[in-house]
C-alpha cells in the first residue's frame, strides 16, 4: 500500500486505469442484465466526453463550452458519411473523429486571442449556430421513403445509417459488444488523459498557471499548447459522439441541447475540475443520481442545479479534491 | 417608407428590451468579474411574477411590475449572498461563479416550471391597440416598452453618474482595492449591484413576455443575446452595452425582415463571432495589457 | 500613549509569511518612517494595517481599539488612511471625482466642501486640473491626487506607501515638501520609503525592516549617526 502511494503519479494512474479496466472487463460475466450493460455503455460515452472536456477546461484552463458541439460534429459526421456515402460505420466513425479534430482546431484558432469569459461565449455561440442551422433547415436535400430529409437531417435527425455489425456477429447479445467497444474507448481516452496531464503538455499548463512569467520566459507558448489540447481532445470527443450515434442508431439535434451540456459540465465540476479521475467519478455519480431522480422526474432539474451550485460553492476542487486533502 | 418605419419601430422596441437586461449584466461583470448565467431565470421570474401579481393577487399593472422587480431584486441579492459572497477572492472565481449561476438559473427555471406548468401563457401585463402612422401600426405595448426602457436607462445613468452610490459603484469597478481604501464597503456595493441587476432583469422579462408570451425557459435566448451585447460592447462597459443593445435590436429587426425570423438569431451569432475574432476585446473595450 | 501600535504582527501571501512578528508604534502627531530594501515586507505591513491583507497573527491597535478582525471599510472609518503604492487612482473619473471618492464615508462627506478647499489650497495645481480625467495626468500630478484623496478622507493617521516611487528627482522634492508640510501641521504620518537617507532627517522615529522583521528602531537623527546600519542593511 505504501509502495503504491509512493509510485510516480503517472505510473500510479496508469496502474489504476489497468485495474479498473480489468474489473470492468469482468462485469458482463457477472451480471448480464441488458439494463445494466446499456447504462454502463452510456456512462462510458459521457465519461469520455467529460474527461476530454476536463483536459480543455481544467488542465489547459480554456473556458470552452464547445465540447457538446464537437460531440455533435462527431455524431453528425458519422451519420452523414454513412448515410450519404454509404461508408462502413467503423470507417465513418474514424473519419468523423478526424473531421471533429479539424472543426475543433478552427474553433481553437478563433479563441486564441480571447480571454476566459469571451471564450465561453464565443464557443457557446458557435454551438448555438450549429444547432439553429440544423433545426431551421427545412429544405429537402433528398427524399427517402420516410419523407423529406434536409442536408443536416433537420429537427428529426438521421436514422438507419447502419450499425457496427455486432448485431450480425453476436445476435441478441449485441449490447455486450457495444459495452466492450465503449469500455475500450474510455480506456483509450483515459490513458490519453493521464499521458497529457503528467506529460510535457500538462507540465507546460501547470507552469503557465503557477508562474506565467517564468513559463513564457522559458519559451512555453500558450497558444501552441492550447491548439494541441483543442485538437487532441476533440479526437476522442468526436469518437464518443460517433459511437453514441452508432449505439442508439439515431443522430439528432438533442446532442447540442443546453441541458446535456450542463449535465456533463456538472460531472466535471462535481468530480473535480482539472483532476485526473474527477470527471469519471463525477460522471458515475451524476448518472447514478440521475437514475435515482428519474422516479421524481420533475425534481431532476432542480436537483441538478442545486448539486452544481452547491458543489462549486462548497468544494472548489470537487470530490477528487476532497479525497486529496484527506490523504494529506 | 412604410417598411422602414416598421423596422424602425420593432428595432427600437427590441433594442430597449435588450438594453434594460444588458446593463445589469454589464454592471455585474464590471464590478465583480462575474458572468451571471442565472439571468435567463431572472427574466422568466420577472415575467411570471407580474402575471401572478395581476391574476392571483389582483394587483394593478404598475404595482404588479413593482412586485416583479422586487422579486428579481431579492433573487439577485440571494445569488450574491449564497453563491458569490462565499467564493469572493478565492481562486478561479470567474469560472466557479459562472458554473454556480448556471446551476441557480436551472433551479429557478425548474421551480417556475413546477409552479406554473410547462404550457405557454400570455402575459397579463400588456396594452392592446395601437397608433396608426399611415399604414404602419405602432402598438401601444411597444411604445410603453420603449418609454419605460428609456426612463429606466436614464434613471440608471443618473444613479451612476450623479449620486454618491453611483460613484462608489464606478470606483469599485475601476479599482476594487482603491475603493476599499476609500472606505467603500464593497460587499454592500456588490449586493446592491446584484439586486439592481435582478430588478432590471425582471422588468426586461415582463417586456419580453408581453411580446412573445410566458414560458419557463423564455429567458434562454434573450440571455444569450444580452451576453452577446456585453461582449460586443466590451465586457463591463455599461454605456457601450446600452448603445450596442439598440444597434443589435435594429439589426435583428432588419435581418428578420430580409431573411426571415428563423435565421435572425443564427446570422446575429455569426456576426458576433466575426466581431470577437476581429476585435477580441469588444468594440469599445480597451486592449488589455497583461503585466507579469 | 501611542496612536498606532503593532505587536507581533504576522502576514503574508500563499504559504509564506512575508512579515514575521513585527512590533512598532506611532505616537499622536509623530512622523514615523518604515524603511528597508525592496521586497522585505514594507508594503505588506501597510496592507495588513488597512485590512487589504488579513493578519495571520499579532495585534493591531488604533488608539487602543483592535483593528485586526475588521474589514477594510471599517478600518478606514476608524481613522486609518492608506495612500497606496502606485496611487491606484480611478482612471475613468475626473480629478474632482477622484478627490470626492476620498470623502465617501458619511463622516467625511459632511466635511467634503471644506476639505476640498483645503486640498486645493495645499495643491493649487489640482484646482486647475479638476475636470481632467485621472488617466491623462502626469506621474507627479497623479501622486498629488493620490495624496489629496487621502487628505479628503481625514482620519487619524495617514499612511503613505513610497510617495517618491517612479518620480523625477525634482518632483520627489516637491512631494516631500508637501509631506513635511503635512507633518508640521500636526498630522500623524507613517511613511514607507526605500530611500532611508532621504527621509531620515524628517522622521521623528524610524524602523528598519529587514527580511520581514524589525532590525533597528530609533530616531531619525540616531539613524543618520549610526553608520554601521548602512553597512549592514543598506549595503552603503
Amino acid at each position: 500500500m505504501i509502495r503504491f502511494l509512493t509510485l510516480a503519479p503517472a505510473r500510479r494512474d496508469f496502474l489504476i486505469a489497468a485495474l479498473l479496466f480489468a474489473l470492468m472487463l469482468a462485469v458482463p460475466l457477472l451480471t448480464g442484465t441488458r439494463y445494466v450493460m446499456t447504462q454502463l455503455t452510456v456512462f462510458f460515452i459521457w465519461a469520455v466526453v467529460a474527461s476530454q472536456w476536463n483536459l480543455v477546461l481544467g488542465v489547459a484552463g480554456i473556458f470552452s463550452l464547445a465540447q457538446m458541439a464537437l460531440f455533435a460534429v462527431g455524431a453528425y459526421a458519422t451519420a452523414m458519411l454513412a448515410y450519404y456515402l454509404g461508408l462502413m460505420l467503423p470507417a465513418a466513425m474514424l473519419l468523423a473523429a478526424l473531421v471533429t479534430v479539424g472543426v475543433s482546431l478552427v474553433i481553437g484558432f478563433g479563441c486564441l486571442r480571447l480571454r476566459g469569459p469571451y471564450v465561453a461565449l464565443l464557443t457557446l455561440a458557435i454551438g448555438q449556430v450549429m444547432y439553429l442551422v440544423v433545426v431551421n433547415d427545412t429544405e429537402c436535400f433528398t427524399t427517402p421513403a420516410s419523407g423529406c430529409l434536409p442536408l443536416f437531417g433537420g429537427a428529426r435527425g438521421f436514422s438507419r445509417f447502419g450499425d457496427l455489425g455486432l448485431r450480425d456477429l453476436l445476435g441478441s447479445k449485441w449490447y455486450i459488444g457495444h459495452y466492450y467497444v465503449g469500455l475500450v474507448l474510455l480506456l483509450a481516452a483515459q490513458v490519453f488523459c493521464i499521458a497529457i496531464i503528467h506529460g510535457p503538455l500538462g507540465l507546460a499548463f501547470r507552469g503557465l498557471r503557477d508562474n506565467p512569467g517564468l513559463a513564457l520566459a522559458r519559451g512555453v507558448s500558450r497558444t501552441r499548447y492550447q491548439l494541441w489540447v483543442f485538437g487532441l481532445s476533440a479526437f476522442f470527443t468526436g469518437l464518443a459522439g460517433a459511437f453514441h450515434g452508432a449505439h442508439f442508431g439515431v443522430v439528432g439535434p438533442t446532442a447540442f441541447a443546453f441541458p446535456m451540456l450542463l449535465f456533463i459540465l456538472a460531472m466535471i465540476v462535481v468530480g473535480g475540475l482539472g483532476t485526473t479521475w474527477g470527471p469519471l467519478i463525477g460522471a458515475a455519480l451524476l448518472m447514478w443520481a440521475d437514475e435515482g431522480l428519474r422516479e421524481v422526474s420533475d425534481w431532476r432539474e432542480i436537483g441538478l442545479g442545486l448539486v452544481l451550485a452547491l458543489c462549486v460553492v462548497l468544494f472548489p476542487r470537487g470530490l477528487a479534491g476532497i479525497r486529496l486533502r484527506v490523504a494529506r | 417608407m412604410d417598411v422602414a418605419l416598421q423596422i424602425l419601430f420593432s428595432g427600437l422596441t427590441l433594442g430597449a428590451v435588450y438594453a434594460v437586461s444588458t446593463i445589469g449584466l454589464a454592471l455585474i461583470y464590471g464590478a465583480l468579474n462575474m458572468l451571471n448565467m442565472a439571468q435567463g431565470g431572472l427574466l422568466a421570474l420577472g415575467g411570471y411574477m407580474a402575471m401572478w401579481a395581476m391574476q392571483a393577487m389582483g394587483f394593478p399593472a404598475p404595482l404588479a411590475a413593482l412586485t416583479a422587480m422586487a422579486a428579481g431584486a431579492v433573487a439577485g441579492g440571494l445569488i450574491f449572498l449564497l453563491a458569490a459572497r462565499p467564493m469572493l477572492g478565492g481562486e478561479g472565481f470567474e469560472t466557479r461563479i459562472f458554473i454556480a449561476t448556471i446551476g441557480i438559473g436551472l433551479m429557478l427555471e425548474s421551480l417556475i416550471l413546477k409552479a406554473f406548468g410547462p404550457q405557454p401563457q400570455a402575459q397579463s401585463l400588456r396594452l392592446d391597440g395601437g397608433l396608426m402612422f399611415g399604414r404602419v401600426n405602432l402598438p401601444w405595448q411597444n411604445l410603453l416598452i420603449f418609454v419605460t426602457a428609456i426612463l429606466m436607462l436614464a434613471g440608471v445613468a443618473l444613479l451612476l453618474g450623479r449620486s454618491r452610490l453611483g460613484r462608489a459603484i464606478r470606483a469599485t469597478s475601476m479599482n476594487r482595492e482603491a475603493a476599499q481604501l476609500m472606505g467603500v464597503p464593497i460587499r454592500r456595493i456588490y449586493l446592491t449591484i446584484l439586486m439592481l441587476s435582478g430588478a432590471l432583469a425582471a422588468l426586461s422579462g415582463i417586456m419580453i413576455s408581453s411580446m412573445s408570451g410566458l414560458l419557463p425557459n423564455m429567458g434562454a435566448d434573450p440571455m444569450l443575446k444580452a451576453f452577446i451585447i456585453c461582449v460586443v460592447a466590451g465586457l463591463g462597459n455599461v454605456p457601450g452595452a446600452a448603445l450596442v443593445a439598440f444597434a443589435i435590436g435594429m439589426l435583428e429587426a432588419l435581418i428578420q425582415y430580409l431573411f426571415g425570423v428563423q435565421y435572425a438569431f443564427a446570422i446575429l451569432l455569426c456576426l458576433v463571432i466575426a466581431v470577437l475574432i476581429w476585435r477580441p476585446q469588444g468594440i469599445f473595450g480597451q486592449k488589455e495589457v497583461v503585466r507579469l | 500613549m501611542s496612536l498606532l501600535e503593532l505587536s507581533g504582527l504576522r502576514a503574508g501571501y500563499g504559504a509564506q509569511d512575508v512579515i514575521r512578528g513585527i512590533s512598532l508604534s506611532v505616537a499622536e502627531g509623530e512622523f514615523a518612517a518604515l524603511v528597508g530594501p525592496n521586497g522585505h515586507g514594507k508594503t505588506t505591513v501597510l496592507r495588513a494595517i488597512s485590512g487589504l491583507l488579513r493578519a495571520r497573527g499579532g495585534q493591531i491597535l488604533l488608539a487602543g481599539q483592535p483593528l485586526t478582525r475588521l474589514r477594510p471599510d471599517r478600518i478606514v472609518a476608524a481613522g486609518v488612511v492608506h495612500v497606496p503604492q502606485g496611487d491606484l487612482l480611478f482612471p475613468g473619473m475626473s480629478v474632482l471625482d477622484n478627490l470626492r471618492m476620498g470623502a465617501c464615508l458619511p463622516a467625511a462627506a459632511a466635511e467634503e466642501k471644506r476639505r476640498l478647499e483645503e486640498v486645493f489650497t495645499l495643491l493649487p495645481k489640482l484646482r486647475d486640473r479638476q475636470g481632467q480625467l485621472a488617466s491623462t495626468l502626469s506621474g507627479g500630478e497623479r501622486r498629488m491626487v493620490g495624496i489629496g484623496r487621502g487628505l479628503m478622507t481625514g482620519g487619524r493617521i495617514l499612511m503613505l506607501d513610497e510617495p517618491s516611487l517612479g518620480l523625477a528627482p525634482i518632483v520627489i522634492d516637491q512631494i516631500y515638501d508637501l509631506v513635511q508640510q503635512l507633518a508640521k501641521s500636526g498630522r500623524t504620518i507613517l511613511v514607507v520609503e526605500e530611500n532611508a537617507v532621504r527621509i531620515a532627517d524628517m522622521a521623528d522615529r524610524m524602523y528598519l525592516l529587514d527580511n520581514g522583521e524589525i532590525a533597528w528602531a530609533g530616531t531619525g537623527a540616531g539613524f543618520l549617526s549610526s553608520p554601521e546600519i548602512f553597512a549592514t542593511y543598506l549595503g552603503g
